[in-house]
């Protein structure tokens, strides 16, 4: 499940040199670099579990952990700390939620210790918090590295942390009650592909709506090898042999649906990254 | 595994959870010195220790031992206030054993 990801804010920049003369709008070096060379966020998620899933969380290669076979980047669980032992670099704190009991370590940030955590004060022994992090191992100890370690002050958080975990847990390991709704209902993206079956496949891009013409013209564009600065229609027409008004007729139809942009003139377009 | 599970329960599961140690959330009915009668699904009566200090009305979470009366005897009493929607907590309770493999080990 592809929770959410961080990246649309990277695809775009805007042109250093368009100071008074009509702004460029001049998609990021960024998006053009190969991939593999910066994190995939978009795998990043949060998921809710029992103590007892840390517990029996399988390795997958070093650090990486799985929970009913999905890789885990951060975890949240609701605990009753049953000890506290500060210590210069960090404070461990052991969390039993009734499913067992875990290690949680909160480092000290050396820049905050100026401005007292209020939260701090109430995470005594008995109390109920709500920590997350990141699960760890170390000399076959598993602990939680933990940013935030929050008191709960209303007690029906700790039923609502382990419905949201068996709930998490069965979306995993169960298909889901009418799994065939769900898969169609994923996205509207998954339709716009099947209905690409017949004239390429246009990916996320929504072409539902569009003339034959405007889909040619913008598969097209999608295919060609190009720079930041996208292509001429011209050159557009000559690779599809057709006629020029016809393929600026396209072009002002994908503008207009936003699945492309004029670039250094308005003959030269490039394909607007769909935001995820 | 220093500290042991403590699966969450209600007064019908206390026959199959005898001389184990569980974990009840549980509404105050009443008080009697050394013990208590908490309603979790029907009434249970816990024996108190010095450290309990349970008031009727409130919730409470109890972990303690179930004995051979089933009456629970305490080893620690958190204070749940007055607040507690009782219908998600026997709703987990649910969950626990229909999905135990997340919530305990069997027998």
């Amino acid at each position: 499940m592809n929770y959410n990801s961080y990246e649309t804010g990277y695809n775009t920049s805007y042109g250093a040199g368009g100071g008074t003369g009509g702004g460029g709008f001049v998609p990021g070096e960024g998006s053009q670099q190969s991939p593999g060379g910066r994190r995939d966020y978009s795998k990043d998620n949060l998921r809710p579990v029992t103590v007892k899933q840390i517990k029996e969380a399988q390795v997958d290669s070093g650090d990486v952990f799985k929970i009913d076979n999905a890789v885990v980047s951060q975890i949240t669980f609701v605990g009753q700390i049953c000890n506290i032992s500060a210590q210069a670099t960090h404070t461990t704190y052991k969390l039993d939620d009734g499913t067992g009991s875990v290690e949680v370590k909160q480092y000290i940030d050396s820049d905050a210790v100026d401005q007292p955590n209020p939260n701090k004060a109430k995470l005594v022994e008995g109390a109920y918090c709500r920590a997350w992090g990141k699960l760890n191992h170390w000399n076959d100890r598993r602990y939680v590295a933990s940013q935030i370690i929050r008191p709960i002050e209303d007690m029906n958080e700790v039923s609502y942390h382990l419905l949201e975990a068996t709930a998490i847990h069965l979306y995993f390991t169960r298909p889901a009650p009418g799994a065939a709704n769900a898969g169609a209902a994923a996205t509207n993206g998954g339709a716009g592909q099947q209905q690409a079956a017949g004239g390429g496949n246009h990916g996320d891009y929504d072409l539902r709506t569009c003339s034959p013409m405007a889909k040619k013209v913008f598969q097209q564009l999608r295919e060609m090898p190009q720079t930041n600065e996208g292509i001429h229609q011209q050159v557009i027409a000559a690779q599809l042999k057709m006629d020029m008004s016809d393929i600026a007729a396209a072009g002002v139809e994908l503008q207009d649906s936003g699945l492309i942009y004029t670039t250094v003139d308005d003959q030269t377009w490039a394909i607007l990254e769909p935001e995820h | 595994m220093d500290h042991p599970q403590t699966p969450r329960i209600l007064a019908t599961h206390l026959s199959n959870f005898q001389h184990r140690i569980v974990r009840v959330l549980g509404k105050v009915v009443q008080l009697r010195g050394e013990t208590a009668v908490i309603d979790a699904g029907g009434n249970i009566d816990v024996l108190l220790n010095r450290d309990s200090h349970l008031a009727v009305g409130h919730a409470v979470e109890i972990i303690g031992k179930v004995d051979q009366k089933l009456q629970i005897k305490v080893q620690a009493a958190t204070d749940f206030g007055t607040n507690i929607d009782f219908n998600a907590a026997n709703a987990v309770v649910e969950a626990t054993h229909r999905y135990k493999e997340i919530f305990y080990d069997g027998e």
